[in-house]
C-alpha cells in the first residue's frame, strides 16, 4: 500500500498518525517536522502558544483599560517598539554586553580561584573539616548583602561589582569542591595507593574527576546567584548593563524599556542556562559522575 | 584527675567525641579571623570606616536600639527600637509570604500538574517566570506600588510563589500514573485522589521548591529592601552605607548570615531530612 494514501482505521492512534501524515507529509511534501518540533507538538505546544496568546491580550486589554497606560502597564506593542528605538541607538547591545562581559570574568575568576582552594581544602580531612564551617557561613551571606561594604571600601566603581560576582561565585564553588572531595569513594584512593600512586597522581586521578560533578552543580546554582547579584549590583552601584537600564529606565517613567529589560534579562538567563551551563553539567556528570555504592 | 582533663571528659561524654573534635576545628578559623579583626583595630592597619572594630559593631546594636523602652515594646515594634525592627520587619514579611505563597503555589501546582498535557505547556512559562523573578520585577514593582513595604512583600511573594509552583507542578507531573489509576480503580473520588496520590508523590519535590524559594527569596528580599525599601535589615545596610556607618552596615551582614544559618539548619535542613526519610528522595530539578 502506497504510504501516504488514506486508510480507514479503527484505532483512534493510528488516525492521528494518519492525519499528521496527510497534513504534513503530504499536503506539503517538503516540510517534514523534526522529531523535536514533533515532541514540542505532542507534549501541549497548542496549549502553549494559546497561553502566550491569552497572556498578551490580557496584558494588551488591561493596558487598554487602565488610566496612563504608558506609566503602568504599557501595551505589548510599544514594548516592542521600544525595542526597536533602543537597539537603533546602540544601546541594548551595548548594556547587554556589559552585563555579560561583567558576568563572565566575574565568575571566571570566582570558580578559577574557588575549585583550586576546595581541593587543597578536601586534601585533608582535619583541615577539610575546620574549613567547612567557615565556608558555610560565608556561603550564606549573600553578595549583595556584601554589596554596601564594598561600595564604601571602592565606591561605585567597576570593582565593586565584580567583587560582588566573584564573592558570589567563589564560596558556593568552593564549598561544593570540598563536598564533592571529601564525598569521592575511599576506595579508589587506596586502590590507586596500594598501586604505588604518588599523591599528585591519587588529587588528579582520583579527586579531581571525583569532585566533577559537584563542581559542575556548584557552579551552575553559583551563577545562578551572580546572575542577580549582577543586575542588583548594576542597579545599587550604577553601573552601565541591564541592571541599569531597567533601574534607570523606571527613574524617568519609561515603564515599556522597564518591561523590555525584564523580558531580555529572562531570556538571556534562560539562552545562558539551557545552551551554557546546563550541557556542561549534564556532561561532566555523565563523563564524570560514578555511581555511589 | 585535674579539673581540665575532667572537663575535657565531660564535654566528650556531652557531645560525642567526634563532634566535639569537629566542633573545636571548625571554631579555629572563626577565631582566628576574630583575632585578626581585633588586632586590626588595635594596631590600625585598616582605617576604622573600612574595617570598624569588633567593638564598635556591638556597640552599633545599643546604638540603633537607643530609644528602645524595653522587650516588650520591641516587640510590639514601637519607633524607637531601630535594629528589632528591621529584623521583625524582614522575618515578617518572610513569614507573610510563606502562609500566603505557599499555599497558592502549591494549590496551583496541583491543580495545573494534573492535566498532563497543561502541565507540559505551563513549564515554560515557569521556566520563564523563575528567570526574572526577584531582582528584575524591582523597577517594575516600584512603579506600581511605590517605594515601600507592598513592593518587597511583591517580589518576595513572586519568587516564593513561582518556585513552588514550578516544584509542585512537576512533582505531580511526575507521578506514576498507576498510582492514580489504582486510587481510582478502587473507587475514590477527585478529593482523595489529590491527597492520597497528588501531594504525597510530589511532597519531596514541594520540599525542595521550599528550600530554593527561602534561599532566593531571602536574597531577593535583602536586595530588594535597598532598592525599594522602606524598613528590613536590607534598608538598613543601604541607609548606614550611605551614611558611612560602617559599623552598622557590618552588624547588619553578620545578622543575615545568622539568620539564615538558623533557619536553614533549624527548619528547612530537618525538613528535607524528613521528607526523605518519610517519602523517599528528595527529588532535584536539573
Amino acid at each position: 500500500m502506497a504510504p501516504h494514501a488514506p486508510q480507514r482505521s479503527e484505532r483512534p492512534g493510528e488516525a492521528v498518525a494518519l492525519l499528521d501524515r496527510a497534513l504534513f507529509q503530504h499536503a506539503h511534501p517538503r516540510v517534514v517536522l523534526s522529531a523535536r518540533a514533533r515532541r514540542f507538538w505532542r507534549q501541549g505546544g497548542i496549549e502553549l502558544a494559546l497561553l502566550v496568546v491569552f497572556i498578551l491580550a490580557a496584558w494588551a486589554t488591561i493596558s487598554a483599560t487602565i488610566p496612563r497606560p504608558d506609566r503602568y502597564l504599557p501595551s505589548p506593542l510599544s514594548v516592542l517598539l521600544s525595542s526597536g528605538d533602543l537597539l537603533w541607538k546602540g544601546i541594548l547591545p551595548n548594556y547587554l554586553g556589559q552585563t555579560l562581559w561583567r558576568l563572565i570574568v566575574g565568575s571566571l575568576i570566582g570558580i578559577a580561584l574557588g575549585i583550586p582552594f576546595g581541593i587543597l581544602v578536601g586534601l585533608n580531612r582535619h583541615v577539610s573539616e575546620m574549613f567547612y564551617p567557615i565556608l558555610n557561613f560565608f556561603q550564606s551571606i549573600s553578595g549583595i548583602a556584601l554589596l554596601p561594604i564594598l561600595m564604601i571600601w571602592w565606591g561605585t566603581t567597576e570593582k565593586t561589582v565584580l567583587g560582588v560576582i566573584l564573592y558570589t561565585c567563589f564560596f558556593p564553588i568552593a564549598f561544593n569542591v570540598l563536598t564533592g572531595v571529601r564525598s569521592t569513594p575511599r576506595i579508589y584512593m587506596n586502590a590507586l595507593r596500594t598501586l604505588g600512586a604518588s599523591r599528585l597522581r591519587i588529587v588528579r586521578d582520583v579527586l579531581v574527576p571525583g569532585a566533577m560533578p559537584s563542581i559542575a552543580t556548584g557552579a551552575r546554582l553559583s551563577i545562578g546567584y551572580a546572575w542577580r547579584a549582577a543586575i542588583a549590583g548594576e542597579m545599587l552601584a550604577g553601573r552601565r548593563g541591564v541592571g541599569w537600564m531597567i533601574f534607570s529606565a523606571q527613574q524617568v517613567d519609561e515603564t515599556a524599556q522597564v518591561i523590555l529589560g525584564m523580558a531580555l534579562i529572562g531570556i538571556l538567563w534562560i539562552l545562558l542556562d539551557r545552551y551554557a551551563l546546563r550541557p556542561i553539567e549534564s556532561d561532566t556528570i555523565q563523563r564524570w559522575g560514578f555511581v555511589q555504592r | 584527675m585535674n579539673p581540665l582533663a575532667r572537663l575535657s571528659l565531660g564535654l566528650q561524654k556531652r557531645f560525642g567525641r567526634q563532634r566535639l573534635r569537629r566542633i573545636l576545628l571548625g571554631a579555629i578559623p572563626f577565631v582566628a579571623l576574630g583575632s585578626l579583626w581585633q588586632m586590626n583595630a588595635v594596631y590600625g592597619w585598616l582605617a576604622p570606616i573600612h574595617i570598624p572594630p569588633p567593638a564598635a559593631v556591638w556597640g552599633a546594636v545599643f546604638n540603633l536600639q537607643d530609644g528602645c523602652p524595653g522587650v516588650i515594646d520591641a516587640l510590639r515594634q514601637s519607633s524607637g527600637c531601630l535594629f528589632t525592627n528591621h529584623i521583625l520587619s524582614s522575618i515578617g514579611r518572610v513569614g507573610l509570604s510563606l502562609v500566603v505563597g505557599l499555599p497558592l503555589g502549591v494549590a496551583f501546582g496541583v491543580l495545573a500538574g494534573m492535566h498532563r498535557r497543561l502541565a507540559h505547556a505551563l513549564e515554560p512559562v515557569g521556566v520563564f517566570a523563575n528567570a526574572i523573578s526577584g531582582i528584575a520585577w524591582v523597577p517594575l514593582a516600584i512603579i506600581w506600588f511605590g517605594v515601600g513595604w507592598l513592593t518587597t512583600l511583591f517580589i518576595l511573594l513572586n519568587t516564593v510563589f513561582w518556585l513552588v509552583f514550578f516544584n509542585t507542578l512537576l512533582g505531580v507531573r511526575g507521578v506514576p500514573r498507576a498510582y492514580e489509576h489504582g486510587v481510582l480503580t478502587l473507587g475514590a473520588k477527585r478529593w482523595k485522589v489529590i491527597t492520597h496520590v497528588y501531594i504525597p508523590g510530589a511532597l519531596p519535590s514541594i520540599v525542595t521548591g521550599i528550600r530554593m524559594s527561602m534561599g532566593f527569596g531571602w536574597r531577593a528580599l535583602i536586595a530588594a529592601e535597598m532598592i525599594g525599601g522602606d524598613r528590613g535589615l536590607g534598608f538598613m545596610l543601604f541607609v548606614s552605607a550611605q551614611e558611612y556607618k560602617t559599623e552598622e552596615v557590618f552588624l547588619g551582614v553578620l545578622v543575615i548570615a545568622i539568620i539564615w544559618m538558623l533557619t536553614d539548619r533549624a527548619c528547612l535542613v530537618p525538613l528535607e531530612r524528613w521528607t526523605i526519610e518519610r517519602w523517599g528522595l528528595v527529588w532535584r530539578p536539573t
